[in-house]
């Protein structure tokens, strides 16, 4: 029993995880057709802005948290205004902003490089202490970070789907001239979606990085997670990427139980491949019924 | 004649270097109904997309009231009083019927009173009650007509631009479309519709125009023109 236990809290700490990692990526991609390939350097700009407004200029914990957020919110501002603007009338828009955002990451890590160092901090966000789950303990980050990510995910949802602002980012999405020509700004709508993004991405790395390490390359790997559920979940489905990603993660968990912690992550591949073999335009997509 | 609520001077436009619209005029007088007729790929829905701002003019002036229209972006257009429900209906796919409507209220001056105006538009077109909670793309062509239109009614713009709205429809679809129209324009709001099928349009309109290769070639009163028979067997087959 504690054994099922202790897979069950790994695979949804791990779940928590890869939707941290997935649900700004997933806005900017789902509702702009913009692959940010800077999404990575976002993650772990956050999680550098809140190390240094706790440690370096001795904020609370939760004060370094908004932060963060305000640095996320601030940069994703300035990658529209720097960089996005100026693209987003080309026809090639989609393949372009992805070596564009490539490019940005590139800058952004060297950037914290220069002002942090290579060496690794502790992320000074973390809750102490823990419960006991049976013979399993259970630290309460793990639970904070279990508890905000679904949070995190279902606001974004209910935002996207309920709101004038959503509305307008999912016509955008869907048909941009048709938008238009309901009095959208375009060019505002990119704007709030990658601030959006880049404050949900700060709020993600700062999370990821109290359970791991805060490195200048930390932002790689969640990037990859991220990026497959996105794809799993079917392109802007933020509620499937949740799903998407306790699934996968309590899979992944599974396996590295009972094969091996090396077949974790093949496994977890394998299972992608056929998924999307079996619904190519993401699992939890409805099929389109278009009437002719 | 009162200055008119839309007007045109000397309009040229087109797509890539290819010349449309060439240096044509047009008045819109507020409460009227204003008919632009003529063949195929002539250029009228290029028209109504230059004055909703997705075709830049070349030359000329496009004015609503004191407000230039050719400077501003479709948005900004849109919120100067425009409303325009194009050819092909450009609805968001994905999105339901209740969501695609309320997109039409997007606006703040709109959006405000947008459930009380959801409510109206269900009244006025009872097909989209019944589908309120439907996704567009599964929507039949008829049905799509009328959340277009319906979109466009959501908003509270100062004239509506009509492209085509009986394309490819039914004939029990088109005289649904029709109605509607007939309906709008007892309620006093300004109409510049773009129409193939003359013989639907003329009983409504205030006013025809004939367009043909980018120009107007003929303007007047409806009875007018059906007594015209070289034009309508020239420019319109019949």
């Amino acid at each position: 029993m504690d054994t099922f236990t202790q897979i069950v809290l790994s695979g949804l700490t791990l779940g928590a995880m890869y939707a941290l990692s997935a649900i700004g990526l997933s806005l900017v991609w789902g509702s702009l057709n913009m692959l940010n390939m800077a999404h990575g350097a976002l993650l772990t700009l956050g999680g550098y802005a809140s190390f240094a407004a706790i440690t370096q200029m001795g904020l609370p914990l939760f004060a370094g948290l908004l932060g963060a957020m305000a640095v996320g919110l601030l940069v994703g501002l300035a990658i529209y205004a720097a960089v996005v603007r100026f693209m987003l009338t080309d026809p090639a828009f989609e393949t372009n902003i992805i070596v564009a955002s490539f490019g940005l990451a590139i800058i952004l890590e060297n950037v914290i490089l220069k002002l942090f160092g290579a060496y690794p901090f502790t992320q000074p966000f973390a809750l102490k202490s823990g419960l006991y789950i049976g013979a399993v303990h259970m630290p309460y980050q793990n639970l904070f970070i279990i508890v905000g990510s679904a949070a995190l995910m279902m606001a974004t949802a209910w935002v996207i789907t309920n709101t004038r602002m959503g509305r307008a980012i999912r016509a955008t999405a869907q048909n941009r001239e048709g938008a238009e020509l309901m009095g959208v700004s375009v060019n505002l709508v990119f704007a709030q979606v990658l601030a959006i993004g880049g404050m949900l991405a700060a709020v993600s790395g700062v999370m990821l990085s109290s359970i791991t390490t805060l490195a200048p390359t930390m932002g790689y790997d969640p990037m990859l997670k991220a990026f497959i559920i996105v794809v799993i979940a079917g392109l802007g489905n933020t509620m499937g990427a949740l799903y998407a990603a306790f699934i996968l993660a309590l899979f992944e968990v599974s396996v590295q139980y009972m094969l091996g912690v090396r077949f974790g992550f093949p496994a977890l591949l394998l299972l992608v491949i056929i998924a999307l073999i079996w619904r190519p335009d993401g699992v939890f997509m409805k099929p389109k019924a278009q009437r002719q | 004649m009162p200055d008119p609520l839309l007007a045109l001077e000397d309009v040229s436009a087109g797509y890539q270097g290819n010349q449309v619209l060439k240096g044509l005029s047009l008045a819109v007088p507020e409460g009227a109904l204003v008919t632009i007729i003529g063949p195929n790929g002539h250029g009228k829905s290029t028209l109504l997309r230059c004055v909703s701002g997705l075709v830049r003019t070349t030359r000329g002036t496009i004015r609503l009231r004191d407000t230039p229209l050719h400077r501003l972006k479709p948005n900004e257009i849109v919120a100067a009083g425009v409303v325009h429900i194009p050819q092909g209906d450009m609805l968001f796919p994905d999105m339901t019927v209740r969501d695609n409507l309320l997109m039409g209220a997007y606006l703040p001056a709109a959006f405000a009173n947008g459930r009380q105006r959801l409510e109206e538009i269900f009244v006025l077109l009872p097909v989209l009650a019944e589908r309120r909670r439907q996704i567009a793309s599964t929507l039949s062509g008829g049905e799509r007509r009328m959340l277009a239109i319906g979109r466009g009614l959501m908003s509270v713009g100062r004239i509506l631009l009509i492209d085509e709205p009986s394309l490819g429809l039914a004939p029990i679809a088109i005289d649904q479309i029709y109605a509607a129209i007939a309906g709008l324009k007892r309620s006093g709001r300004t109409i510049l519709l773009v129409e193939e099928n003359a013989t639907r349009v003329l009983d409504l309109a205030d006013m025809v125009y004939l367009l043909d290769n980018g120009q107007m070639v003929w303007q007047g009163a409806p009875r007018d023109l059906a007594s015209r028979q070289e034009l309508l067997a020239t420019y319109l087959g019949g």
